[in-house]
């Protein structure tokens, strides 16, 4: 159902203003270097659960994960529990407590120094740094694709207009206001992605006749699996594809593993606990995480799976077909079509909010990775500087990247980069991050080792075995005439199964062969552990 | 269960939910706690 497009102008147009008055306030607020890169230390315990999961949510969960389960049908459920379990609270109770003391008794202000003045190791800051600003942009892209999408489909302006006014926008309030103005805007953002996704999962479910009732509808399609996908493995849109099928490996490995597990060594996410200033914050962001995060994918899961029934008693097709092979169109077809129009609006409103705050965190971690952990302490060894104007010149590169990636990538990117993404992040920095907070053995050619095994089995893997990416670079073909290196099922288990047990393993073996960090340093480190 | 017939999808719907409570029963009950922590 349309809305007259005047109308959604205007509603937009008053939601800038409020965040541009949130970004001026994140500017006010903003005097020290402390407050630019962790806001001061002093977030308030709703604005960094709903920051946390506006972040963590981005369009791509909503319309690219959402529409994976419109085509592979419930068992994504299994993400959104990770999501709830491993996201919020493993993410904050286990590992959010240690950072945030850890980053306060180092004066760390960004993730990778944290990890560099843990090991103390200016290679460590640097290289992950520079990993963060070398990838972060292929992510960032794909986000801003999925925002400009939206904005060129509904204020009817063209594409490329549509990604410079999104980039002009979100980097406005970034470059001015840092992780102040970049929360504050989040929390606003969330909670309208909230009442959103609320909307649509009791809509959907009375359009369906109840929640028994819709379920049933999907059961009994079970039947209807086109013949290309039944051959994978996909058993029906309300079951588990079969154990061991390549649909299977995609479900388990890339998307509840690799996603799931990801999230915890997410530089973007991780900064964000050295933004209160004690436990009982991370303690009440628990009870607002986890509702929110099942309200986000808990609930863009089962209505894309459920979309099936309604194309079917609709059109007589199911969602892939409607959408014409397209799953990142599954989404955005059903909401227009089932929903009643102010919703539609509120709809747009919520993924616009979706895109604005992971791109805003996007930005800012780009360019402190850049400006204070590349430049300031790996080239300049530390010096102060200008580090505050270094880092805005770097966040505005980083912008610069991602937007060229934005025209560059081809449509169907979203998921896959995403998935990348996270998956280099989890082999890179979760066997390091988890060590720095929890193993005292480990050790700083421990950390470096486990690092750069993780980073390189990580893009080994993807360039060479696993046939999702390493087929359309072609390197493996240019270098060894075969489109993958190793065949069967190994070409569709997700890299971070094998770069991170590694990663892990290494890190473990080089720590226990080399000299343990001097006790000085980790009483420096877990003071007040030691102490009690 | 719930409309649903293959068990490992119902049990992953149910405890999406679960594990959402969780996380308010976890928060409410450590409300206040961690308070005194504010070294530095």
């Amino acid at each position: 159902m349309p809305v007259s497009t005047p109308v959604l102008g205007i509603i937009v147009l008053i939601y800038l203003m409020v965040i541009f008055y949130l970004g001026w306030l994140g500017y006010k607020k903003t005097k020290m270097t402390e407050d630019y890169m962790v806001a001061g230390r002093k977030i308030h315990p709703y604005i960094l659960a709903v920051s946390y999961g506006a972040t963590f949510i981005s369009t791509s969960a909503i319309i690219g994960f959402g529409g994976a389960a419109g085509a592979l049908g419930m068992g994504l459920l299994w993400l959104a529990f990770m999501n709830i379990v491993v996201g919020i609270f493993i993410a904050f109770v286990i590992f959010g407590k240690s950072t945030r003391r850890m980053g306060l008794k180092l004066n760390a202000v960004t993730f990778p120094e944290l990890l560099g003045k843990r090991y103390q190791s200016r290679f460590i800051q640097g290289f992950s740094g520079a990993l963060i600003g070398i990838f972060m942009p292929l992510y960032a892209g794909i986000v801003l694709i999925g925002g400009a999408r939206f904005v060129e489909a509904t204020l009817n302006i063209n594409y490329d207009v549509a990604v410079l006014i999104l980039t002009i926008i979100v980097a406005a309030y970034v470059i001015t206001g840092g992780l102040i103005a970049v929360m504050y805007t989040d929390a606003l953002q969330g909670s309208l992605m909230f009442i959103g996704m609320a909307f649509l999962i009791v809509f959907t479910y009375i359009e369906l006749g109840g929640i028994n009732a819709a379920h049933t509808a999907l059961t009994a399609m079970n039947g209807m699996v086109p013949e290309s996908l039944a051959a994978g493995g996909h058993l029906g849109w309300a079951s588990m594809p079969a154990l061991g099928s390549p649909i299977w490996w995609t479900l388990v490995s890339t998307l509840v593993l690799g996603v799931g597990i990801g999230v915890l060594a997410q530089p973007q996410l991780a900064v964000r606990f050295m933004t209160v200033k004690n436990d009982k914050a991370l303690n009440r962001a628990v009870l607002v995480g986890g509702p929110f995060i099942l309200m986000m994918t808990g609930v863009a899961f089962t209505v894309g799976a459920l979309s099936n029934v309604y194309f079917f008693d609709n059109l007589g097709q199911i969602s892939v077909a409607v959408a014409g092979g397209n799953t990142d169109l599954i989404m955005p077809q059903y909401i227009n079509s089932a929903m009643p129009g102010i919703f539609v609006v509120l709809f747009m409103l919520t993924l616009l909010a979706a895109a604005m705050s992971t791109l805003s965190s996007q930005f800012h971690t780009m360019g402190t990775a850049i400006g204070h952990d590349f430049y300031r302490e790996f080239i300049k060894k530390g010096e102060l500087g200008q580090t505050i104007n270094v880092t805005r010149i770097s966040i505005a590169l980083t912008i610069l990247a991602s937007v060229v990636l934005a025209y560059a990538l081809p449509p169907s990117i979203i998921a896959t980069a995403t998935a990348i993404f996270f998956g280099l992040c989890a082999a890179a920095f979760l066997p390091m991050y988890t060590g720095a907070l929890f193993w005292k053995r480990m050790t700083r050619e421990g950390a470096i080792a486990s690092l750069l095994v993780g980073t390189f089995a990580s893009l080994f893997w993807l360039g060479f075995v696993h046939a999702k990416e390493a087929v359309p670079l072609g390197i493996s073909q240019a270098l060894f005439g075969k489109a993958t290196l190793l065949t069967g099922t190994w070409t569709v288990v997700d890299p971070i199964l094998v770069a991170t047990p590694l990663a892990i393993i290494t890190a473990i073996v080089v720590s226990l062969a080399t000299k343990p960090i001097p006790v000085e340093h980790l009483e420096k480190c877990f003071e007040r552990e030691i102490k009690n | 269960m719930l409309g649903i017939d293959d068990p490992q999808i119902w049990i992953a719907y149910v405890l999406c939910f679960l594990s959402a409570i969780g996380c308010i029963i976890y928060g409410a009950i450590k409300w206040n706690d961690g308070q005194d922590e504010e070294a530095c």
